[in-house]
């Protein structure tokens, strides 16, 4: 191989938690902490106290706007303990890249001490499934940058009040799609698949995983593998969020959960080209556990309430397509079409 | 000049669909004959926060160029009518863009109503109330905070019958009939009229005089000027976590010096640390980083941070070991494990007092939050087109 520069000074060596009760013991600081402004039962505000968690006290944390800037830091107050910094909508990529070469620079060039700092760029949904695709796209390209996205998606752009996003599911009413009386169902796409469409199309990115903060452990041994991982790494969450989805705080980790026992947000993690699904969804995917009825999880929120029969079929039989008619359960959505070679 | 302002203070997004109603209809009943009216929400209150306190306003005038000249300031500074759609705001407005904490009455003009629904009694509610230098009058509209809803919207009557009661506070609004038909067109149900007219004829005002209610002085803080700030707009970050509550052992994170959730919450956890197993579950999961965790390895919920969302009650694997309480029935905000340490048993009486007074019930995502947000008493569809009211009988 022809030479490149391979200055890269490796990733910090962070323990996983394995069990949510080692949390305590391996990670009691806080680096995100209380006095945000977000919404009673927030679960994007969870992920970020847990991923500065997983993180520690040496990182840089690049928040795109969306619901985890305004209503983190407004005032001149702040509720974070590590250097935090705002980027546009659309760039957590480009931010997270231009601080990891930065950071790479002045180490390379000595004006740094050599010490290996976590940078995370995070967005929401409108950040990193819709307006920031490509500056992530561009971000997961260079594997000499150690960086980590994440993506706390609550499926609308909540912040501006609850507007439709790539990540909106099929049917919700949101301010843009509220159901009417000729048509029901007013926002008709399929939730975009962003973490597979991410892992599959970039080829040199070593870590992309989807995360859920009921699974605190998970989430939290996700983020550090993807501080760990050489080069990019990009983790996608979905987060109940109580403003959007129209139900009593109080349901917040519950619905966590049922997205993911439903089948709908299948857990997973892609290391070195290897997929692995993990939790509940390693269960479901082996046929050792079924799936509850998605119902349990439509029925639970305001945004679906003007679903009728038909409705909850229609979405529970795309969920059965994503278990048995995709190539990867779950993940990747082809069929192939040439025979098999004999 | 005879302008009519007010208020209608609410818990941001669940009850923002019940606080336009409220605002719209009662300009659309003044408009009826021939006023004309605005209604707008609070522009720092957007974006809005479930559960975080929000203002809608409304102007009626007796013509065109009245109310241009008040409609022509950011916001009101008094308002006639304040209509306080939950009574755990009586502790104190913490708007999403903060300030500091501001009395429920600030903006009540000097003989003013401030209108509160509640189960509480006046001489109860007032002691939640911060005293100011001028009289008001106090009306309760009685009954449970209406968990109200966003895209389904839960119309238990509130609405109705708060349009009633502002208008029995300044009754030159309109007419009885303007309202009602107002109601007719914007609510629906003859079940909605009666409702108001019943809380019409009921409603007591009572004077609240100078100096009567809470004498704690509201928790305020200087913000920086333009000039002041720092190059790039750079702020120091929290630092300096120590131990519990400043002594040996466990751990207390450092907070942001400026925002404290004093009356953010409607509920709070109740700790029974004899029933917990040390399990984490609800300081993992508590988003506001409210847990502190103590010398011996316990989870203390911190007043200063808690908002009151019930996620460690749901996530409490331990039958009766975290209970949410309705924050009504508190007035301090003392670490539950301080006062458990000290004495055990006065801490068990004070806890099994509160609960029996306050435990929140009954919970259903989208019908609402349990006891403390179950309406005042009549039940609805939730859908707004087949809603209808099971019987008036319910109201009382």
């Amino acid at each position: 191989m022809a030479e490149t520069s391979e200055y890269n000074i490796g990733t910090q060596e962070l323990p996983l938690m394995g069990k949510v009760n080692a949390i305590p013991e391996k990670a009691v600081e806080e680096y995100f902490t209380s006095g945000h402004r977000t919404c009673q039962g927030c679960e994007s505000a969870l992920i970020m106290r847990l991923m500065a968690k997983a993180a520690g006290p040496r990182s840089i944390i690049l928040g795109s706007t969306g619901c985890m800037y305004v209503a983190n830091t407004t005032y001149y107050s702040t509720p974070w303990v590590v250097p935090w910094m705002h980027t546009q909508l659309g760039s957590s990529g480009s931010a997270a890249t231009g601080t990891a070469a930065a950071l790479r620079a002045l180490m390379r060039k000595g004006k740094m001490k050599e010490e290996p700092i976590n940078v995370i760029a995070f967005c929401g949904d409108g950040g990193g499934i819709d307006m920031g695709v490509s500056s992530i796209s561009a971000a997961l390209m260079h594997a000499k940058y150690n960086l980590a996205i994440i993506c706390y998606d609550n499926e609308s752009y909540a912040n501006t009040d609850i507007q439709i996003s790539g990540a909106s599911p099929w049917g919700a009413n949101t301010t843009f799609t509220p159901p009417g009386k000729k048509f029901r169902i007013m926002h008709d796409c399929w939730k975009k698949n962003i973490a597979a469409m991410y892992a599959v199309g970039h080829t040199r990115c070593n870590y992309v995983a989807t995360a859920d903060a009921s699974y605190p452990a998970d989430l939290i041994d996700k983020v550090r593998k993807a501080l760990a991982v050489k080069g990019p790494a990009f983790v996608h969450t979905l987060d109940p969020c109580p403003k959007g989805w129209d139900y009593d705080p109080f349901y917040s980790h519950k619905l966590g959960e049922l997205a993911v026992e439903t089948g709908l947000f299948p857990l997973w993690e892609m290391t070195d080209g290897a997929l692995t699904y993990t939790g509940i969804s390693a269960r479901q995917v082996y046929g050792k556990r079924g799936r509850k009825p998605v119902r349990e999880y439509l029925e639970t929120q305001g945004r679906f309430h003007h679903f009728e029969e038909e409705d909850y079929e229609y979405f529970q039989s795309e969920v059965d397509k994503m278990w048995d008619d995709w190539m990867v359960p779950g993940v990747i959505p082809f069929k192939v079409n040439n025979p098999s070679k004999k | 000049m005879s302008v009519i302002s007010f208020e209608v203070i609410y818990r941001g997004i669940f009850q923002k669909s019940l606080a336009v109603k409220i605002s719209r209809t009662l300009i659309l009943a003044a408009v009826k004959e021939g006023k004309p009216g605005i209604s707008f929400g609070r522009y720092s209150d957007s974006p809005e926060r479930n559960g975080i306190p929000a203002k809608q306003f409304g102007y009626i005038a007796d013509n065109e160029e009245e109310l241009e000249t008040v409609a022509a300031q950011y916001e009101p500074k008094q308002v006639d009518i304040s209509i306080c759609v939950d009574d755990t705001l009586c502790k104190g407005v913490e708007s999403w863009a903060w300030y500091g904490l501001q009395p429920i009455n600030a903006v009540t003009k000097p003989g003013g109503t401030l209108i509160v629904t509640s189960n509480q009694k006046e001489d109860e509610l007032v002691q939640h109330i911060h005293r100011r230098d001028t009289p008001y009058k106090l009306a309760i509209i009685p009954g449970e905070a209406s968990f109200a809803g966003l895209w389904v919207y839960k119309d238990d009557g509130t609405d109705a019958r708060c349009l009633a009661a502002a208008l029995k506070a300044e009754p030159t609004m309109c007419s009885i009939a303007s309202l009602e038909s107002a109601i007719r067109e914007n609510i629906g149900s003859e079940t909605h009229i009666e409702a108001a007219r019943e809380v019409y004829e009921d409603l007591r005002p009572v004077e609240i005089e100078p100096g009567q209610g809470n004498d704690e002085v509201p928790f305020t803080f200087e913000l920086l000027k333009w000039h002041e700030m720092r190059q790039g707009v750079v702020i120091d970050g929290v630092g300096g976590h120590e131990g519990f509550r400043g002594g040996e052992g466990g751990y207390e994170p450092g907070r942001n010096p400026y925002f404290k959730k004093w009356s953010t919450r409607t509920m709070r956890p109740v700790v029974s640390f004899d029933k917990c197993t040390k399990c984490t579950l609800c300081w993992v999961a508590c988003p506001d980083t409210c847990f502190d965790v103590t010398p011996d390895g316990f989870f203390d919920a911190n007043m200063e941070a808690c908002c009151g969302c019930g996620v460690c009650e749901a996530i409490c694997p331990v039958k009766d070991c975290i209970t949410m309480v309705n924050e009504v029935v508190f007035e301090e905000r003392d670490s539950q494990w301080q006062m458990w340490q000290e004495n055990k048993e006065d801490y068990d009486k004070y806890m099994d007092e509160k609960i029996s007074v306050g435990k929140i019930e009954g919970r259903h995502p989208i019908t609402g939050l349990g006891q403390a947000f179950s309406g005042i008493g009549i039940e609805m569809g939730h859908n707004p087109e087949t809603a209808q009211v099971k019987s008036l009988q319910d109201l009382k």
